[in-house]
């Protein structure tokens, strides 16, 4: 029963903030996930908690215990690393045994203990080999395995997914999620890849030179980002800049790249300055609509395989993303496009 | 951990103030100070400077470590080409072969020239024999050609470390962009190796430039600094300590400049192209194969062939000076006549050097790699000092230092191992270092993660992943240390007497010639054995393993 809470924790490098005042909390035996571009602080505040970057200001509590000043061998975390840190004079036994040695665990019990988290990580059989004759995917699990043996109070993942290749990413990262779920064990886990982080979560935080820029769940992160940053660093989006006009009460007139494109509610007063958020999937071709339209230029098509990604230049010349699935409705590149939307889709974000 | 890095580095300070600046300083004021009244004066710098034969030493020193240089080189470079892009027979052994120079006592190569080459050297004679006139090889071509011979690894080492650093497709786009291999060569490989070669070559330089050994069997009468130094300081008939200090306060200016310009310029104009695949053999011709093979082997056999000699000649039977072609062990039955001692004194002074050295070096090589701070860092510069000052200028420090007062060290066996250790520090330092380069921080990070306390993780961890590396370390420093001359030469007793020193008086007395062979002879096998046998092991280490 362990809920994580972060209380106003910071810390800079020389002038750089690294992380500023960070406020949160994880709840027990959820997996909340740091995610942002590099540089954003995800890693520095992972190792906060771990231990092997001191707290500047702030606290960090484990339930009602107060963990920030404990040293870092005495957290109870288990920590895998980016590179997964295996012990090369070691063994995957002697790996996956080495917290139970520093816990001074009876060697009866270890064995017994080492053999089941093998088991977990499916790698029975594995104990004698040497960390060198193990491939990538082995090495992150023996990772798993030698932290989830000593049953760490939380459990802490540094981008441990990053030096596989694609399909092992995928694959490891359900097997992470079941492991988690099954034990119930809280864990933090930071990535800069939207896609792992919206698959794995409960909640994620976006982070953005070292301050929050939005905590929920991936759902509502994805549909309702709350500033651009979010909106584009999340799934991408098409942000285009335009100056609000006539509300007619339900929609606002926005007049944007050379045309007018309609936006639910009122945006903003008229004449200010703003920003549209429109996502690639909230376009589709068509021919005739009830919804209204935009009218572009086919400038390039993707196929992506399940869907193909359209460019369309705007009248004037702004080039947006649309996707569309299948390959239906192909249309020759330089042929006229016409684009339907829901004005309800678009998020508004002020313009500077 | 806080406290195990405060002690190491505190302590490693400590000592080396007191065992490095303290006596450095003294010969420094030494040098400042009329002899007997002990007033402040510039008139030892100016007698040097006024003394025709003074500047004649710093100046022949000079030239030979600026040709030992440029003669290391031209012949480094090119070896270093071949051994890392031809595939020619027996590269491996001959990589081995090649860094065998380096350890072996250079002033027993220079003897191996005299014995060969000298006045009643094997080839003089046989040449004048059948009326060919040869002149001497004393002097500067002589010293030069073993500096070259001996120190040219030096330049070998880092050079072909930097040709296989380079990434196959850097030269690939060179060539793809419509460049011959040639002009490939002149344009991206060579300039990315350059920095690598120029640092290799101020090494050698340096080392030239400290070197007493060399000068003091080939010289005969004509003055070169290290020499000098020593004579002024310990000789008998001309003694002047003061004039010995202005000369070492010189000549570690000189190294100092070296090591600075080595250090600040090169080593930082690295140029890192992370090699992911090493680049491949050259699809050579099988001529342009042979000649690559030829030249190879031939420097190689070039530079050990004084060594081998030396081990033949001592199996000679020489009749006073004079060597005769009679098979027989009389060298090493008058080397040791009397007393087993020196040799004895030889093996037990580089194992304990060696153990000390390598217990201090290591703790401090990981602090300086993994703690980065205004100690640490001051820690790393003053580790590096030894590297700038002569083995023969430390010992006339650590006598004057130590020959009285609170502290009397003179006389005995620490004061010549604490001579070693200084020196042999940065070594220990920067070769630990290397090895904690190679340990990802997050090794040790896991450990403490899961329950390890730091200090624990590094005894029972990182000391283990360190131990085969500083393994290799210390057998180098024993190496080293066992045919040590510059500075043994200062400090031994007759109790304490080493091999080399026995070999130097041989040397010096002329009627020795016999038995200095048989000295060299055992110097080299105690030197070369243990390092082919590091050797063999570290090859089997790298092989698949990670």
């Amino acid at each position: 029963m362990t809920t994580i809470r972060l209380d106003s924790v910071s810390r800079s490098f020389g002038d750089v903030r690294a992380v500023d005042r960070f406020s949160a909390t994880v709840e027990d035996g959820t997996l909340f996930t740091l995610l942002g571009p590099s540089g954003c602080g995800k890693t520095t505040l992972l190792r906060m908690i771990a231990g092997f970057t001191e707290v500047e200001t702030g606290s960090i509590w484990f339930g009602d215990r107060r963990i920030d000043r404990l040293p870092a061998h005495r957290r109870n975390t288990g920590m895998v690393f980016q590179n997964y840190a295996i012990f090369p004079n070691l063994t995957v036994e002697g790996n996956v045994a080495y917290g139970l040695h520093a816990r001074k665990v009876k060697p009866g019990d270890i064995r017994e203990r080492v053999d089941k988290a093998l088991e977990r990580v499916r790698l029975v059989g594995y104990g004698p080999r040497w960390p060198h004759q193990l491939s990538g995917g082995q090495l992150q699990r023996v990772a798993i395995a030698r932290v989830l043996v000593i049953e760490p109070e939380v459990l802490l993942f540094d981008e441990p997914l990053s030096n596989l290749d694609a399909q092992l990413r995928t694959q490891m990262r359900v097997e992470i999620r079941q492991l988690q779920q099954s034990l119930g064990l809280t864990t933090i886990y930071v990535t800069h890849d939207q896609e792992e982080a919206l698959a794995i979560s409960d909640r994620i935080a976006i982070l953005r030179a070292g301050k929050i820029e939005q905590i929920g769940s991936p759902e509502e992160i994805y549909q309702r980002p709350q500033t651009a940053f979010v909106a584009e660093f999340l799934g991408g989006t098409n942000m285009l800049p335009g100056i609000a006009g006539r509300f007619d009460g339900r929609t606002t007139e926005v007049t944007s790249c050379g045309t007018t494109i309609f936006v639910q509610g009122k945006a903003a007063e008229a004449g200010q300055k703003l920003f549209l958020s429109i996502r690639p999937e909230a376009l589709r071709l068509a021919e005739n609509s009830e919804s209204p339209v935009l009218h572009g230029k086919l400038v390039l098509r993707e196929f992506l395989g399940q869907i193909q990604r359209l460019h369309a230049a705007l009248p004037d010349g702004t080039q947006i993303r649309v996707s569309t699935l299948g390959t239906r409705n192909v249309v020759a590149v330089g042929a006229a496009v016409t684009l339907a939307y829901d004005p309800a889709q678009i998020t508004v974000y002020p313009g500077q | 951990m806080k406290g195990f890095r405060y002690t190491v580095v505190l302590g490693a300070l400590a000592l080396l103030v007191l065992f490095l600046l303290y006596p450095l300083s003294l010969v420094l004021d030494a040098s400042l100070r009329v002899k007997g009244t002990g007033a402040f004066t510039l008139a030892n710098y100016a007698q040097i400077f006024a003394s025709k034969y003074y500047l004649n030493s710093i100046g022949n020193s000079l030239l030979a470590a600026i040709f030992a240089a440029i003669g290391a080189t031209l012949i480094g470079m090119p070896l270093a080409f071949c051994l890392a892009r031809i595939d020619m027979p027996g590269r491996t052994v001959l990589l081995t072969l090649a860094t065998l120079p380096l350890v072996l006592p250079s002033f027993v190569a220079a003897y191996a020239l005299v014995l060969l080459f000298g006045h009643a050297g094997i080839v003089t004679t046989g040449l004048r024999e059948i009326g060919i006139p040869m002149g001497p090889i004393y002097g500067l071509p002589g010293i030069t050609i073993v500096f070259v011979l001996t120190l040219y690894p030096y330049v070998l080492m880092p050079s072909i470390a930097g040709f296989r650093a380079i990434d196959v497709s850097i030269e690939e786009a060179a060539r793809n962009l419509g460049g011959s291999r040639v002009h490939a060569f002149r344009t991206v490989l060579l300039p990315v190796a350059m920095p690598a070669v120029l640092a290799g070559a101020l090494l050698v330089f340096i080392e030239a430039l400290e070197n007493f050994g060399v000068p003091v069997v080939l010289a005969e009468d004509r003055p070169f600094l290290a020499v000098d130094i020593f004579k002024l300081f310990a000789g008998e008939a001309d003694n002047n300590p003061a004039a010995a200090g202005a000369l070492s306060v010189l000549l570690i200016a000189g190294t100092a400049i070296a090591l600075v310009i080595q250090r600040r310029y090169l080593s930082r104009r690295r140029f890192a192209t992370s090699a992911r695949a090493a680049p491949p053999p050259l699809p050579l011709s099988s001529g342009w194969r042979a000649l690559a093979t030829v030249f190879s082997w031939g420097i190689v056999a070039l530079s050990l062939l004084p060594f081998v000699a030396v081990l033949f000649i001592s199996f000679l039977h020489f009749r006073g000076p004079v060597l005769t072609w009679q098979l027989a062990f009389s060298n090493y039955l008058t080397l040791l006549e009397g007393s087993f001692r020196p040799l004895y004194n030889s093996l037990l002074l580089a194992t304990i050097t060696a153990v000390v050295a390598t217990l201090l070096g290591a703790p401090i090589g990981y602090i300086v790699t993994r703690h980065r701070g205004a100690l640490s860092t001051g820690l790393d510069v003053i580790g590096m000092v030894p590297f700038a000052v002569s083995g023969t200028v430390l010992a006339i420090g650590l006598i004057i230092a130590f020959n009285s007062g609170v502290l009397v060290l003179t006389g005995g066996w620490l004061i010549l191992v604490i001579a070693y250790v200084v020196r042999k520090l940065p070594f220990c330092i920067r070769s630990s270092s290397a090895i904690v380069h190679q340990i990802e921080p997050s090794l040790e990070e896991a450990s403490i993660n899961l329950g390890v306390p730091p200090l624990r993780t590094f005894v029972r961890l990182t000391v283990p992943l360190m131990a085969s590396g500083l393994i290799g370390g210390m057998i180098l420093v024993w190496i080293t240390v066992a045919s040590e001359l510059s500075s043994t030469i200062v400090l031994y007793t007759s109790r304490w007497s080493t091999m080399t020193v026995r070999m130097y008086h041989f040397l010096e007395g002329g009627e020795g010639a016999g038995a200095a062979s048989a000295a060299a002879a055992i110097l080299i096998l105690f030197t070369a054995a243990p390092l082919l046998l590091i050797h063999r092991r570290m090859r089997r280490q790298d092989d698949p393993m990670l």
